[in-house]
C-alpha cells in the first residue's frame, strides 16, 4: 500500500444552508382543492407589494379594481395576466367532432399573432389592449401593474406596466479572498443511449482530484461543492408503458441507477454533492418536485456529503445564495412566450419575482391552499437553470445594486459541459470534456 | 516503491494488455496495485516509455483552450493526436497518460469498461468495508470532512488508509449488523448477537399490546410501506432492535418482497425479534440500516422478511414512531380486499397477556367514552369462544357511541370471548386458512339502502358491513374518521366499521358468520345519510 510521499491537498470547504423548506411538501393530500387557491395566495402577496410601489411609480393616479374601472378614467389596476392563446392545446380539442385542419404534430412553441392578454382579480376580469403590453413577452400567471384607461370597447387600453422588478439582495459580505469553486451539471441522462459514460467518468475524476497533475488537482482541490441539476437517469420509454415487465427487463430498469449510484458514491467520497431531480427522474411530476427518494442510492446516501434536494432548490454556500430548476419551468416560457435567449427568460421571471408563472396553468403544479412557494422573496446571487441546449451566462444587474449571476447549464450527454462558478467573483467558466479520441 | 515492485507492476501490465488484451487505465491500476493515482500514472508512463512501442496509448489531456479562454478543456487523445491537439490548448497543457490497450476501440465508452467492471466490484462489496471506491483514498485531495454513514454509525472516511475492516467497525454497539465472513469482524458479531439474544426473550415476551392505543402496525400494507419512506430522509438513527446476526445484507428487495413473509417460526429464537412489522421505529432502524447496507445480494436466504411479529409494541419500549395519518379521513372507506397475511406464530406467548391488557381496556374505552368518539376496533366474531381460535380469528371490534344501543352491551358480553382473540392481530391477520379471501358483496337492503359487505369466502365469513346509513349522527363521519385516527389499530385504513355492523353482527357471531346481514339495523331508519353520497360503494 502506498501513500504518496508529498503532501496531500487539502479540500476546500464551505458552509452549506439548505433552504428548501418551502419547497417541501409535508403532507401531499388531495381533498379536492382547486388550483384558485394557490392563485389567489399568488394574487395577494403580489398585489401586497404592487400596491407599495405604485407610489413610487406613478403617484397621483388612483388605483381600483377591475370592476370599478370607469369609461375614460385613468387608474392603475393589479391583476393577474392571463394570455389566450389560439393554438395552446385544449383538452376538449380531442373530443370535439370536427377535425380542424390543424397539424397534428405539436408546434415547440404556441404563440400566434392573435393571442391576448387579459388581467384577472377577485372582481373581474377586462381584456387588454394597447401596444405597451406584448402579449409575446407576457404569460398567464404574472401579476403586474397596469397604468390606463378603460376604453369604449370595454377593454382597457395600457399605457405602462409595472413588474414587481428584482427582490430585495440580502447584502453578501465580501469576505472571501480565496477561489472556491461550485461545479453545476445537468442532463446526465444515465441508461440512455446517448450518454457517454466515459465523460462523465472523465469529469468525476477531474473532480475528486485524479486525473491531472498536482496543479490540476489543486484546482480541483478548491472545487467545494457539486450541483446536478437534474434529469440523471432515462428509462427507456418501452419500459414504461404500464405493462408488466419481463424479469430481464426489470434488470434493465434498475441498471441506470446502479450505475448512477456508483459513480456518485466516487463523489461523495469527496466532496459534497447535491442532486436535483428533473422532468426524467422518478420522482413526482408536479412542481415542486420532492427530493429523489435515498432508497435509489444505497451506496452514496450513506455519506454525510449526499444530498437529495428539491426542485426548484435553493441554497446557501458561505452565504451567498443559490436558486435553480432543473429546466421545467423555462421550458415552459419557451413554449408560451418568445425571447432572445433562455437567458431572457430566467431574467423575466426575476423580474415577475416568480420562478414558474405558468404553473398551474400549463406547468404541472402541486394544488397549495395557503401560498404560492415559487414567488421569490429575497434576490439570489446565483440564478441557474439546468438542461437546456447551450450554456449561456450573464450578469444581471438591478436597479438597487442587486447583482445575479445568470446561468443556463446545457444537457451534458448532449455537450459534454459542466460550468464551473467561482464565488469569490461570480465568475464562471465552462468545464468541457471530449473522447473523441481517434478523430 | 522499489525498483523490483516497479518491474513487477510493469511486467504484469505487459501481460494484461498484450496477452488478455485488456485496456489498462491508470485508475484500474491504482486500484488494482493499491497506488495513488499519481503514482498509478508515473507507473503507465514508465510502461509506455520501455514497452509502448506497438501499443496504442490514450494521453489526458487538459488546459485552457486557447479560442474560447474560460472554456477548461479536458480530453483525451490518442498519441498521434497529441501535438495536435495540444495545439488548441493555450499556453501550458498538460498531458497524462490515460490507459494502454492494444488497439482503441470504436466506442470510446469500451476504455471505461474494465474500470467500472472493477468498480462495481468494488462498491458491491459489504457496507461496513472500507474499500479504495468508497474513502477514495488514491485521488490526490483528501477530504476529511467526508463520513459514511454505516448502519447508523457514522465511520469517518479516511484517505490513504489501508484497506482493512478495521476502520469500519468502530462502535457498532447497537448494530449487529454483522457480516459473518469478516474475519476481522468476529467479535463484533458475538458482541452483538449476544446483544440480540439478550434482547430476543424481551421482545418475545413482550407483546404487549398497548392494544387499541397503537396507532399502526406496519407490517402488512404498501401505503404504510410509503409511510416508511417519509419518515427516512430524516431518520438515520442507530437499529436498536438487534438484527439477525446471520449476516443480515437485507437487500432493498426484501423491504418490499411482502412475498417473502413466510414465517420462518425455526428462525425466531435465535435470530430473535428482528422484526419488520415494527412498530417502534425498527422499521426505521431497519430501512436505515437496510440502506446502509449494500444492495448486496438478494441474500434473501439468510435474511428472512419474515419477523413477523404477530404483535405490536414489542422489544422497544421506549421508541415508538408515530406516523402521520392523516390521510385516514379518506381512507377510511377504503376496505381492505387483500388477502391478510398469514398469521406467523401468533404470539401464543402474547395473546394471553393480550387478553389481559385487552379485557381491562375495552371497558374503560367503551364506558369512560360513551361519548367520545368511536373505539374502533374491529372484532371478528368468533365460531366459539374458545381462546385457542385466537389462532384462527382475528379480533375486529367496535364499538360505537351509545345511543341506545344495545350493540354496546353485546360487545362487552363479548369481551371475554374474544379477549383472547389476538389484540395482536388486530388487523385482519388471517386466520389459519389460507383460503379465505375477502370479497365485497353488494346488495340492496329492506331499507333501500345499499350495503356492501366484506365477506370471508371460507371457513369462517365475517360480515362488515359498510353501511349507508347512520340515522342520528350526522356528523358520524366525521366522527369516525376521528375515532379512526385516534384508535386505529388496525394496520390499515379500515373500513369504517360502523356501528350498525357491529350490532348486527355481534348477536350473530356465536352463529357463524354465514353472510347474516339483516342482522340488526334496528336503527336504520328510512332516510339515508347524506354522507353516504361520499363513501365509496
Amino acid at each position: 500500500m502506498e501513500v504518496d510521499s508529498q503532501e496531500q491537498l487539502q479540500r476546500k470547504q464551505s458552509t452549506y444552508l439548505s433552504l428548501d423548506e418551502n419547497f417541501e411538501i409535508q403532507k401531499e393530500v388531495y381533498r379536492g382543492q382547486q388550483y384558485s387557491q394557490i392563485y389567489f395566495a399568488r394574487l395577494h402577496m403580489m398585489r401586497t407589494l404592487l400596491y407599495s410601489l405604485v407610489p413610487n411609480w406613478k403617484s397621483h393616479l388612483p388605483v381600483c379594481t377591475v370592476l370599478e374601472l370607469e369609461e375614460g378614467k385613468e387608474c392603475i389596476i393589479v391583476g393577474t395576466l392571463y394570455k389566450h392563446m389560439k393554438l395552446k392545446p385544449c383538452i376538449l380539442d380531442e373530443y370535439s367532432k370536427e377535425r380542424s385542419v390543424a397539424p397534428l404534430i405539436k408546434p415547440h412553441n404556441f404563440m400566434h399573432q392573435d393571442d391576448y392578454l387579459v388581467l384577472e382579480d377577485e372582481s373581474g376580469r377586462v381584456k387588454l389592449g394597447g401596444t405597451k403590453l406584448s402579449p409575446s413577452v407576457y404569460v398567464t400567471g404574472v401579476v403586474v401593474a397596469l397604468h390606463g384607461k378603460e376604453t369604449s370597447a370595454g377593454a382597457f387600453f395600457v399605457e405602462d406596466v409595472l413588474e414587481a422588478g428584482l427582490p430585495p439582495q440580502i447584502e453578501r459580505p465580501l469576505k472571501s479572498r480565496e477561489d472556491k469553486y461550485v461545479v453545476f451539471v445537468s442532463g446526465l441522462s444515465i441508461g440512455s443511449s446517448s450518454s457517454n459514460p466515459l465523460q462523465f467518468q472523465l469529469l468525476v475524476d477531474h473532480i475528486t482530484g485524479h486525473l491531472g497533475d498536482e496543479e490540476e488537482q489543486g484546482l480541483a482541490a478548491e472545487i467545494v461543492h457539486l450541483v446536478i441539476v437534474g434529469n440523471s437517469v432515462e428509462i427507456s420509454h418501452g419500459l414504461l408503458n404500464g405493462q408488466n415487465l419481463a424479469s430481464k427487463d426489470q434488470s434493465r430498469l434498475s441498471e441506470p441507477f446502479k450505475e448512477l449510484d456508483i459513480l456518485l458514491t466516487q463523489i461523495a467520497a469527496s466532496l459534497p454533492l447535491d442532486i436535483m431531480p428533473g422532468s426524467s427522474d422518478p420522482a413526482n411530476f408536479a412542481l415542486p418536485q420532492q427530493p429523489l427518494n435515498r432508497c435509489l442510492f444505497p451506496g452514496s446516501a450513506t455519506y454525510n456529503t449526499f444530498r437529495s434536494c428539491t426542485n426548484p432548490h435553493c441554497f446557501e454556500l458561505d452565504s451567498i445564495r443559490f436558486l435553480g430548476t432543473s429546466g421545467q419551468n423555462i421550458d415552459d416560457l419557451t413554449k408560451y412566450s418568445e425571447a432572445k435567449d433562455k437567458l431572457d427568460f430566467l431574467e423575466r421571471t426575476l423580474r415577475w419575482r416568480h420562478l414558474a408563472p405558468t404553473a398551474p396553468n400549463t406547468l404541472g403544479c402541486y394544488p397549495f391552499t395557503d401560498r404560492d412557494p415559487f414567488l421569490i422573496d429575497s434576490c439570489p446571487d446565483v440564478y441557474f437553470v439546468g438542461n437546456q441546449e447551450k450554456y449561456e451566462t450573464r450578469l444581471l444587474k438591478g436597479l438597487e445594486g442587486q447583482l445575479v449571476r445568470l446561468i443556463c447549464i446545457p444537457r451534458f450527454c448532449e455537450t459534454g459541459v459542466a460550468v464551473v462558478l467561482n464565488m469569490r467573483n461570480l465568475e464562471c467558466h465552462a468545464l468541457t470534456f471530449g473522447t473523441q479520441i481517434s478523430s | 516503491m522499489t525498483q523490483i515492485e516497479t518491474l513487477g507492476i510493469l511486467e504484469e501490465i505487459q501481460a494484461l494488455v498484450s496477452d488478455k488484451l485488456q485496456v489498462v487505465s491508470y485508475k484500474w491500476l491504482s486500484r488494482h496495485f493499491l497506488v495513488s493515482s499519481n503514482v498509478a500514472k508515473r507507473l503507465l508512463a514508465e510502461f509506455v516509455e520501455k514497452h509502448g512501442s506497438g501499443l496504442e496509448v490514450v494521453y489526458s489531456l487538459s488546459g485552457w483552450l486557447k479560442n474560447s479562454p474560460s472554456n477548461y478543456h479536458i480530453q483525451l487523445v490518442s498519441r498521434h493526436k497529441l501535438s495536435e491537439a495540444k495545439q488548441e490548448y493555450d499556453g501550458n497543457c498538460r498531458a497524462d497518460v490515460y490507459s494502454v490497450q492494444v488497439c482503441i476501440p470504436e466506442d470510446p465508452a469500451a476504455i471505461w469498461n474494465t474500470e467500472f467492471l472493477q468498480a462495481e466490484e468494488l462498491f458491491k462489496r459489504p457496507a461496513p468495508v472500507d474499500n479504495c471506491l468508497r474513502d477514495n483514498r488514491f485521488c490526490g485531495i483528501s477530504a476529511s470532512f467526508v463520513k459514511r454513514n454505516v448502519d447508523g454509525t457514522t465511520a469517518r472516511v479516511a484517505a490513504a488508509q489501508p484497506d482493512s475492516a478495521g476502520t469500519s467497525g468502530p462502535s457498532k454497539q447497537n448494530s449487529s449488523q454483522t457480516n459473518a465472513a469478516l474475519p476481522s469482524q468476529q467479535n463484533k458479531v458475538l458482541q452483538s448477537s449476544s446483544k440480540v439474544a439478550q434482547h430476543t426473550p424481551i421482545m418475545v415476551k413482550d407483546v404487549k399490546s398497548d392494544g387499541i392505543r397503537e396507532v399502526h402496525n406496519l407490517a402488512v400494507k404498501p401505503s404504510t410501506d410509503k409511510k416508511k419512506t417519509t419518515s427516512l430522509p430524516s431518520n438515520k438513527n442507530k437499529d436498536q432492535n438487534g438484527k439477525s446476526s446471520t449476516g443480515n445484507e437485507g437487500s432493498l428487495a426484501t423491504l418490499w418482497g411482502r412475498a417473502c413473509t413466510k414465517p420462518k417460526s425455526s428462525s425466531v429464537p435465535e435470530v430473535g425479534c428482528d422484526s419488520i412489522q415494527n412498530f417502534n421505529g425498527t422499521a426505521d432502524a431497519q430501512i436505515c440500516a437496510r440502506e446502509a447496507v449494500e444492495d448486496e445480494n438478494s441474500d434473501l436466504d439468510a435474511y428472512e422478511v419474515n419477523f413477523r411479529r404477530a404483535s405490536y409494541g414489542e422489544g422497544n419500549k421506549k421508541r415508538r414512531v408515530v406516523f402521520d395519518f392523516s390521510d385516514e379521513d379518506e381512507n377510511e372507506d377504503a376496505v381492505n380486499l387483500a388477502s391478510p397475511d398469514p398469521p406467523e406464530r401468533k404470539s401464543l406467548l402474547g395473546s394471553e397477556q393480550d387478553s389481559k391488557t385487552l379485557v381491562p381496556e375495552r371497558p374503560n374505552s367503551i364506558v369512560d367514552k360513551p361519548n367520545k368518539d368511536e373505539v374502533n376496533i374491529k372484532e371478528e366474531t368468533m365460531t366459539d369462544g374458545e381462546p385457542n381460535i385466537s389462532l384462527r380469528e382475528e379480533t375486529s371490534l367496535v364499538s360505537k357511541r351509545t345511543n341506545g344501543r344495545n350493540s354496546v352491551v353485546k360487545l362487552e358480553s363479548q369481551l371475554p370471548d374474544t379477549a383472547p382473540n389476538k389484540m395482536d392481530e388486530v388487523t385482519d391477520a388471517a386466520p389459519n386458512s389460507p383460503k379465505r379471501r375477502k370479497v365485497i358483496k353488494t346488495h340492496i337492503d329492506d331499507h333501500g339502502g345499499e350495503v356492501n359487505e366484506v365477506v370471508w369466502e371460507g371457513e369462517e365469513t365475517e360480515v362488515k358491513k359498510v353501511e349507508n346509513h347512520m340515522p342520528k349522527k350526522v356528523g358520524s363521519g366525521t366522527t369516525n374518521a376521528e375515532a379512526n385516527t385516534v384508535t386505529n389499530t388496525t394496520n390499515r385504513p379500515s373500513a369504517p366499521q360502523r356501528s350498525p355492523a357491529v350490532g348486527s353482527t355481534a348477536p350473530s357471531n356465536p352463529g357463524g358468520k354465514a353472510g347474516n346481514k339483516k342482522a340488526g339495523n334496528a336503527k336504520d331508519p328510512k332516510q339515508g345519510n347524506i354522507l353516504s353520497f361520499f363513501k365509496k360503494a
